[in-house]
């Protein structure tokens, strides 16, 4: 693993990985509400976190969520409209959009797209970097019409 | 650290804040205040919820209230509990005289006009019906003029708005406690004519009457009570059966008649015709009609801040009529659509004091006729005062005094910060003026207070910096021509104190000894003199004004002509900063004496650099 050094004016960090330098823990409720055997429920932390925070916002359609009408990445508006109203270009714009302005956490590095419009699909796969880590996540979100 | 969260807040972002402030104190979850983590959604929940309960409970407890409710159904649900019910739809009247020409030889003595004979007439391109009440006689005048006339003897016959319409129910078990539903928002309630008979075929039948109307109730009385449900319906309610008087039993049938108002749609209508030809014998005759006065009275359902304003006062009343408040209440719940605003005072407070009696001045609407305001002046005496108020209290009524504002308006005007002309400024300025009294000044007993319309001139356009207002009072008398005569004028509000700098008191021109003149005091004393129009004393002493009381006292002057309709007497009030007028003095802006000018008052510097 690359080591990053740091001199002591910016904090004595250089033992430390860039990984350790992230002082705040992700810790996150888990949407899928699984319980524990002790009946709690389990936790989201830190990559997973941000991950399920991108998922999350990725898939809530604009002017869903309580007075914030331009939050959300509006990727299910997609499976209503005409194939050829829409290119992979527009997703990647809808997609960079949402993350940069809703999510802090997550650096996007790349979004790739593909569309089937025989089959009414879009495949969607997002690679993003957690902000102040080295870790890079892979999500990959396929949308279809059920009917 | 928080330990609980406070919810006290409406606003969604200030509730969902306080989630976060929770969660905070906790270590459990660190994402509340990431917007796309699970958590946030969890706390959009939390917060929504909280917000839309907060503002039901809001809502609700708004509506609990009189004063604060929004709903109409609301304002008139308590209004009830006040004993108070909202004035329906009112049909409009008018009053006609209707004759018929029969030159037959074998014609009757006497013909009837049935009621409810109907006529039309167009407003706006819009047809509408109107009708008569009952039934009116003609006598034949020995020509074959037949005049129709009420059973009081006048001619003059009213015809009200709307059509008839008709509801019939048959009374169920005792134990049912029928509600009987007219569901019907046109109704004119004030039309209502409720019938019971003894069983479905019966011919005969009694009368119920409104239980507002009532003196007295007793267990044989025969009233029902009327009221508007939520949803704009309404519903008739008769009495217990017993102590609250008489109500109908299981198989009797209830018919009850009204009409069908387009309210103030049908106002101003002023052509009638007759829907059809009178049957006299054998044969069909017209009948003239001559309009005396066009239509009025028509008005819509009662508003919702009318409710608010006379329930409490009607129910502070007592359906009784002692103080000057009952008589208002009394006389606006009953004749509101007529009446823009109502005032009463005792006698003693008259001046001069004359006791015994209760003074009314009633401002009617616009284009109400003289025999309307006659008509519904009758009425107070007739249904309202001699049933409800003191014994030898006689009711009089006193015409409206309109007291004119004369408002000389200087205002500093910076051009640079807008892109409006001066004049431009000026003018709106005095519309500004002009729709203040309008909103502000329409009522008795409504204070003109300069600082609040200096306030809505500043905010005008940022281009107004500063105003500044000289307000005068203003009376208007008509002098009778080449006679000498005293003339009395009073203000409502105290005068400005004699001084040595400004004439207190001053007027308009007129003619004296062949010379025109104007009033005015001397300086330094509350003498009037009459002045020609270059400053030339004419008469030292004509009478005086009193500063405290406001009276002006013109003694002994033939005045032998005068310009426009009248001689306008103004003055400085004592307090030009709040003009409270007394009894039946209204407040009203007169155009043709205010004006408004502004000054130019660039407030650009100009900047120099020193080196």
């Amino acid at each position: 693993m690359v080591t990053k050094a740091f001199s002591l004016e910016d904090g004595n960090l250089s033992r430390k990985t860039l990984l350790g330098t992230k002082t705040r823990e992700y810790k996150d409720i888990d949407l899928t509400f699984t319980n524990k055997p002790s009946g709690d429920i389990y936790k989201k932390n830190e990559a997973a976190a941000v991950k399920q925070a991108v998922k999350n916002l990725l898939l809530t359609n604009t002017t869903e969520k309580p007075f914030e009408p331009y939050y959300g990445g509006d990727l299910n508006a997609f499976l209503f409209s005409l194939s050829e109203d829409f290119d992979v270009e527009d997703i990647r714009d809808y997609i960079f959009t949402a993350i940069s302005n809703y999510e802090p956490r997550a650096a996007v590095i790349d979004v790739q797209a593909l569309i089937v419009p025989d089959r009414h699909d879009v495949k969607v796969t997002v690679v993003f970097q957690v902000v102040n880590t080295s870790e890079v996540v892979s999500i990959d979100i396929t949308l279809a019409r059920l009917r | 650290m928080a330990t609980t969260i406070r919810t006290t807040d409406l606003d969604f972002d200030n509730i969902k804040s306080r989630l976060k402030t929770f969660f905070q104190s906790k270590s459990e979850f660190a994402d509340y205040d990431f917007e796309a983590s699970g958590l946030s959604n969890i706390l959009d929940v939390l917060a929504y919820n909280t917000h839309i309960n907060g503002l039901i409970a809001n809502f609700a407890l708004n509506e609990s209230f009189l004063n604060t409710a929004q709903l109409r159904s609301s304002v008139v649900s308590h209004a009830e509990i006040l004993g108070y019910v909202p004035r329906s739809k009112t049909a409009s009247k008018a009053v006609v005289k209707l004759s018929l020409s029969n030159s037959a030889v074998d014609r009757p003595s006497r013909i009837t006009l049935p009621s409810n004979w109907t006529f039309t007439t167009e407003i706006d391109d819009q047809s509408y019906t109107f009708q008569t009440r009952e039934a009116y006689v003609a006598v034949d005048d020995g020509t074959g003029t037949y005049n129709f006339l009420t059973s009081s003897g006048s001619d003059e016959i009213i015809l009200t708005e709307g059509i008839e319409k008709t509801k019939t129910f048959l009374v169920g078990d005792t134990g049912d406690q029928q509600v009987y539903v007219i569901p019907d928002i046109t109704i004119d309630t004030t039309t209502l004519i409720v019938k019971v008979y003894e069983a479905t075929t019966s011919s005969d039948f009694v009368t119920y009457s409104n239980i507002n109307t009532a003196i007295r109730i007793n267990p044989d009385s025969r009233h029902y009570s009327i009221k508007e449900v939520p949803n704009g319906y309404y519903e008739i309610i008769f009495g217990d059966g017993s102590t609250l008087g008489q109500a109908p039993v299981s198989g009797n049938k209830v018919e009850i008649t009204y009409l069908s108002s387009n309210g103030a749609d049908a106002n101003a209508g002023d052509t009638f015709t007759s829907n059809n030809f009178l049957t006299v014998g054998a044969s069909d005759y017209p009948i003239s009609v001559t309009t005396v006065a066009e239509s009025s009275g028509g008005s819509d359902k009662e508003g919702i801040e009318s409710i608010r304003s006379n329930a409490p006062s009607l129910f502070a009343s007592q359906q009784r009529m002692v103080t000057a408040e009952d008589y208002k209440a009394q006389i606006l719940s009953k004749y509101s659509e007529y009446l823009i605003d109502a005032v009463s005072w005792g006698g003693e407070e008259n001046v001069p004091p004359i006791y015994g009696r209760a003074y009314v001045s009633l401002r009617f609407v616009e284009n109400t006729t003289e025999e309307t305001k006659q008509v519904v002046k009758n009425d107070i005496v007739n249904n309202l005062s001699k049933n409800l108020s003191v014994m030898g209290i006689d009711t009089v009524f006193a015409d409206p005094i309109n007291t004119y504002l004369e408002l000389i308006t200087t205002f500093n005007f910076d051009p640079d910060q807008t892109n409006i002309t001066p004049r431009t400024a000026e003018n709106d300025v005095l519309g500004v003026i002009r729709d203040y009294f309008v909103v502000n000044l329409a009522r008795y007993g409504t204070v003109f207070r300069r600082s609040n319309i200096l306030t809505e001139i500043d905010r005008l356009t940022p281009a107004i910096l500063n105003s500044r207002m000289d307000v005068r009072l203003q009376q208007r008398f008509t002098p009778v021509v080449n006679e000498i005569r005293n003339y009395k004028i009073s203000f409502p509000v105290p005068l400005q104190l004699p001084n040595k700098e400004t004439y207190t008191l001053t007027s308009s021109k007129f003619t004296f000894n062949g010379i025109r003149c104007t009033f005015r005091n001397k300086l330094n004393s509350s003498v009037i003199q009459i002045i020609d129009v270059l400053g030339n004393l004419i008469a030292s002493n004509i009478g005086s004004y009193d500063a405290e009381t406001g009276v002006v006292d013109i003694i002994g002057t033939n005045i032998e002509n005068f310009e426009g309709d009248n001689i306008k007497i103004s003055v400085v009030p004592f307090n030009q900063s709040t003009v409270r007028p007394l009894r039946n003095y209204l407040l009203t802006y007169d155009p043709t004496r205010s004006t408004a000018r502004a000054i130019i008052d660039r407030q650009r510097v100009s900047t120099a650099v020193t080196l």
